[in-house]
């Protein structure tokens, strides 16, 4: 019957029952299938390019699904945990999706059966509860006693990290520069105190990591070359003043009734000037750095007194600079002293490839510490800076957390194992978290089929290794086979394991709970009934 | 669009062009109930632990995955008027109680349906309505009776968590303990002595990342933001808080400076200088530790801010300045002027943390005069936040009725079967025509334990059935219990299943009231909307095309 009023706004589109949920989980397939051959070591790269024509090179879940752009909106919880692997734990992403993916594929023909969904949502809970359960049971606690053992074990895990990206090759290189890198920072380990800078040219092995900071020189002015290019111990002064001639106030005027008042104006300007640049010098600092432009004038007046300076340093640059020579940034010259300048053991300015870099090394805090990244193409430069981003953040999850677990599938399915062991002695519905096992497979069946194997044969030689009691066996993508992998040492932090599990199977139910999907008619400004839930609460924007 | 509805000769014509009419039985009540019941079909899926989710998108794109029967119809925008009707009945149970929209939709739906038969079978409209408003009051007095259960102190965490849990239950299937838990705490910390208990000290903080299990309660409040300047950590903290920028006074005229000869220039930003700095300094010398400004911190005051060692804090929400001063006891002041003691707030620990890799703004008290609690709630996707929180926000409202009205009735339904019961058999009792209104308002109760039934894969008419032999027994605290497999039953008292007594209440009431207005409406008239038909955005795409 059709009704002569309509119920909803003209232009609501609404779907509903079992085929929207299949259509749901048949969305989230496709955004996974994606992903997927982006899986471990020998997996493929995407490369994207965006609507500005920018091309992205990537290897890594999160920037892939970030660039996808999906609108789907059951889809989009796929971007979002992959967000929040990345947020989380930095590595893990494409693992995540794929996953997430699998989960729902496996329930998918029960679902065409007719089994209620709120049942297969209930048995992946359980069966998340029970893998995290098990692997904080089996997961290997670092030892932090042994230095060099914590810090071999570190660099195995950044080393696992790494395998999958497209700087392998150099991992061992690279595995070495992250823990030094991360082992540098304080007990926070805040992650921007590790600078990333990347200058085109030269080969990845010209790669260096600075301990202190280093950053591109700044724009400077006639006078600048003048100036002596190295010290020691010099005295640094951090500002965020311009030097130059300029107005003191937007809205200033100046009235002036005689020639000789509007010299004495003049003058008062350069004085004002002077004034600044004086008291810097008397100061003693001999590296002057600021935020805002330093001028002519100012650059010409410290070469005259052999000193350096820098304008339109980056803030982040500026802050970096804090953590490693101390001091802070002033923005009145009057505060100058030396418990307000840094300073360090040697500043020097170097010639790396095209660019010219300012370097602060041996710095008495030492917070801080900034890889300087050298490489052929752009693309190749971003996603070797995507990659290191991912086995820093590792390295710092191991370092919060100490437990660790065999990659490479070995995890997965031990946890597939033992969730097949549970299964067999539930007797009701919830025996569905075979799905569950099943769908761990799907992480070293990945591997193997991105690398060329062939995956049965490899899954049953795991299968049968495990049902053993060999906990560790993973693919092994080197020899086409199974190997041990904690004693391979393909090392990752249980953590990662863990999260990847949880958001993956909250994503999962979230897809599953859903059987009814309505979308209003687009509205052009943000009117009535446009305030989003929750009146207004807990929202600390 | 639609068939063409022959008028009323005479009286369609004295209404301008465009406008539609319809009256009478067949036209105009008859079709109320359908759109009614309709809308009512919606939202029966997502009733109970095991209802299903709706996705939702708004006109603005934003995407809504809930069950939360009051989100859903918020962001449905029902046209239908007699559906609106029930949108406000259950938007004002929203307000009174904050939980149990979906019961008065539903009910509201399950009403109109039973009436559709009666007119049918050729009862007027009006008797109808009598007849449900008379069950009604029946099933008020009845419902006192079948309290079970009393929380009488309130501020017992454990006996608050179990009130708390049937309400999460039916939001955030399988992780009811949990965060039934995590909310009572976080409401009996900050209940008040004296006053009643304002559910908008109870914040929430949504972080993505990690699971939701890893979800907190901090006594005091966190804000989703970074330190102005570079002190982070504070102990013990005095704080001043100001509604306004912490920064040079900007003249609101227009205005010069006019500077006459070069030593006034020279003076000019030496003079700004230090006046800055006896500001910043007064402060210090006052004994402030923390600044929290309501808008720009000025480069040179954070300068001297930091110079003299105190922390720096920018809110942009002016609610959150406002919650703020609360929480630490301070005066919002509205100029930049030096906080006397009194007007000063204190928190034992200000810091900023890193969960996930969000960077938060932590203000802490560890004493009883926290009067701001936050709930930091962690999960995988946005959407399952926004969920999660709505769920928050129902246990909260749930707590507030506790701390007024603490009784409880059975939950899993058995409620419901035991109004049932006893309306039908006090229908017999009545004379006159009533009868059979009053008879149905019995059975449409019946349709919370069918749609349990229905949501969970189960036979509804073998549920009902057995449901019903067991109240006839005498037990009345009997209900379905949908963790089983199969048919299941279960004390509703014993297994923890309450619900709050207000809850139901009002439900019924509104639900009734609602269904009543809806039968009483004999004509329609709707004018001619202004501005013309809204032409048809240009075909946004499917939803689910893949």
């Amino acid at each position: 019957m059709q009704h002569q009023i309509i119920l909803l706004k003209e232009g609501t589109e609404s779907s509903q029952g079992k085929s929207q949920l299949i259509s749901n989980i048949n969305a989230c397939q496709a955004i996974a299938d994606c992903v997927r051959t982006t899986l471990g070591p020998r997996g493929s790269d995407k490369l994207i390019v965006n609507n500005n024509g920018n091309a992205t090179i990537s290897n890594d879940g999160a920037t892939i699904m970030k660039m996808l752009d999906v609108v789907h909106p059951a889809a989009r919880t796929l971007v979002d945990i992959a967000k929040s692997q990345d947020a989380e734990v930095g590595d893990g992403t494409t693992s995540v999706v794929l996953l997430a993916g699998e989960l729902l594929r496996q329930v998918k023909p029960y679902i065409e059966e007719g089994v209620h969904s709120q049942v297969t949502i209930k048995a992946y809970r359980k069966a998340t509860n029970l893998c995290i359960e098990k692997i904080n049971e089996i997961a290997v606690t670092i030892g932090k006693t042994n230095e060099a053992e914590y810090r071999a074990s570190l660099e195995k895990c950044a080393a696992t990290a790494m395998s999958s990206k497209l700087i392998h090759g150099q991992k061992d290189f690279f595995k070495k520069m992250v823990v030094d890198a991360v082992l540098m920072l304080d007990t926070l380990l805040p992650l921007d105190m590790i600078g990333i800078k990347k200058v085109p040219g030269g080969g990845l092995e010209d790669t260096l990591l600075v301990q202190g900071v280093a950053f591109k020189k700044t724009f400077s002015y006639a006078g600048f070359e003048m100036q002596p290019k190295s010290y020691d111990n010099p005295k640094i002064a951090l500002l965020n003043i311009e030097l130059e001639l300029k107005a003191e106030r937007d809205n200033a005027e100046v009235r002036v009734s005689n020639v000789a008042e509007y010299q004495k104006i003049v003058d008062a300007e350069w004085g004002i000037l002077y004034d600044k640049l004086d008291k810097i010098h008397q100061s003693g600092a001999k590296i002057v750095l600021s935020k805002l432009p330093i001028g002519d004038v100012a650059t010409q007046y410290f070469s005259d007194r052999d000193m350096f300076c820098a304008g339109r340093v980056p803030e982040e640059d500026l802050k970096r600079t804090i953590k490693a020579c101390g001091g802070s940034v002033l923005t009145t010259v009057g505060d100058l002293k030396d418990s307000t300048m840094g300073t360090c053991e040697r500043f020097e300015e170097k010639q790396i490839g095209s660019d010219r870099f300012n370097f602060f090394t041996g710095c008495p805090h030492a917070k801080t510490c900034t890889v300087v990244l050298r490489g052929g193409a752009e693309q190749f430069m971003d996603e070797t800076e995507r990659s290191l981003h991912d086995a820093i953040m590792i390295v710092r999850r191991a370092m919060k957390n100490d437990a660790i677990v065999a990659g490479g599938g070995a995890i997965e399915m031990e946890l597939s194992k033992y969730l097949r062991d549970v299964s067999r002695t539930i007797a009701g519905k919830e025996q569905l978290l075979i799905g569950y096992a099943k769908a761990l497979e799907v992480i070293p069946r990945q591997l193997c089929d991105n690398a060329g194997f062939d995956s049965t044969n490899i899954l049953n030689k795991l299968r049968q290794k495990h049902a053993q009691g060999h906990k560790w066996y993973g693919v092994d993508i080197m020899n086409e086979d199974i190997a041990d992998n904690f004693h391979e040492c393909v090392w990752e932090p249980s953590l990662v394991k863990i999260n990847a599990l949880t958001a993956a199977s909250e994503a999962a139910c979230l897809i599953l709970s859903v059987d009814e999907t309505v979308k209003n008619p687009k509205s052009g400004g943000g009117d009535m009934g446009g305030m989003p839930a929750g009146r207004g609460r807990g929202r600390p924007m | 669009m639609a068939l063409h509805v022959p008028k009323a000769p005479g009286f369609g014509s004295m209404l301008k062009e465009g406008a539609k009419f319809f009256s009478g039985v067949e036209e105009a009540v008859i079709r109320n109930i359908s759109a009614c019941k309709e809308f009512a079909q919606t939202v029966r899926t997502v009733y109970g632990p095991h209802g299903m989710n709706k996705m939702v998108i708004n006109h603005l794109d934003k995407l809504f995955v809930t069950n939360d029967a009051a989100t859903i119809i918020r962001e449905l925008e029902v046209e239908h008027p007699a559906a609106k009707i029930m949108v406000l009945a259950s938007q004002m149970q929203e307000q009174e109680v904050g939980d149990g929209t979906n019961f008065v939709i539903i009910f509201a739906g399950a009403l109109l349906e039973a009436a559709e038969s009666l007119i049918k079978t050729g009862l007027n409209p009006t008797d109808i309505a009598d007849g449900f408003e008379k069950a009604l009051e029946k099933a008020l007095e009845i419902l006192p009776t079948l309290v079970c259960h009393e929380i009488k102190d309130y501020r017992n965490e454990e006996e608050v968590t179990k009130g708390l849990k049937t309400s999460i239950m039916s939001k955030q299937f399988g992780n009811e303990d949990f965060l039934s838990k995590l909310i009572a705490k976080a409401c009996v910390s900050i209940l008040p002595e004296k006053t009643t208990f304002n559910v908008d000290n109870v914040r929430v903080c949504k972080i993505s990342g990690s699971g939701l299990t890893s979800s907190s309660v901090v006594q005091g409040m966190v804000f989703k933001r970074l330190v102005e300047g570079s002190v982070s950590k504070k102990e013990k903290a005095k704080i001043a808080v100001y509604t306004c920028p912490v920064d040079t006074v900007q003249t609101e005229t227009k205005g010069t400076v006019l500077i006459k000869t070069a030593q006034e220039l020279k003076d000019f930003s030496k003079g700004e200088e230090s006046l800055v700095e006896n500001e910043i300094k007064a402060l210090k010398e006052a004994g402030v530790d923390v600044i929290v400004a309501g808008g720009k911190v000025g480069e040179l005051c954070l300068h001297f801010i930091n110079k003299y060692e105190m922390m720096a804090v920018r809110l942009n929400s002016k609610f959150d300045v406002r919650r703020i001063a609360k929480t630490t006891g301070a005066t919002a002041l509205p100029r930049l002027t030096v906080p006397t003691p009194e007007e000063m707030g204190y928190c034992d620990l200000v810091y900023t943390d890193e969960i996930g890799d969000t960077m938060v703004v932590v203000f802490r008290n560890e004493s009883k005069e926290s009067r701001v609690s936050t709930v930091i709630l962690r999960g995988a996707t946005e959407y399952l936040l926004d969920d999660v929180e709505r769920a928050v926000d129902d246990g909260i409202n749930t707590f507030k009725c506790i701390t007024r009205d603490g009784r409880f009735v059975p939950g899993a339904a058995a409620t419901e079967i035991e109004l049932a019961r006893q309306i039908a058999k006090h229908a017999d009792t009545c004379p006159g025509l009533e009868q059979y209104a009053i008879k149905k308002f019995a059975q449409a109760l019946e349709v919370f334990p069918r749609t349990l039934a229905e949501n969970t894969g189960v036979k509804p008419n073998e549920v009902l059935s057995r449901l019903y032999a067991a109240h006839e027994e005498g037990k009345k605290s009997e209900g379905f219990d949908i963790e089983g497999e199969g048919l299941n039953f279960k004390d509703a008292v014993t297994a923890g299943f309450l619900d709050l007594f207000v809850t139901k209440h009002w439900a019924l009431k509104y639900a009734t009231n609602a269904a009543c207005t809806i039968i009483r409406v004999d004509q329609i008239i709707m004018a001619k909307r202004a501005g013309g038909p809204q032409a048809r955005p240009a075909g946004p795409q499917d939803a689910d095309e893949d």
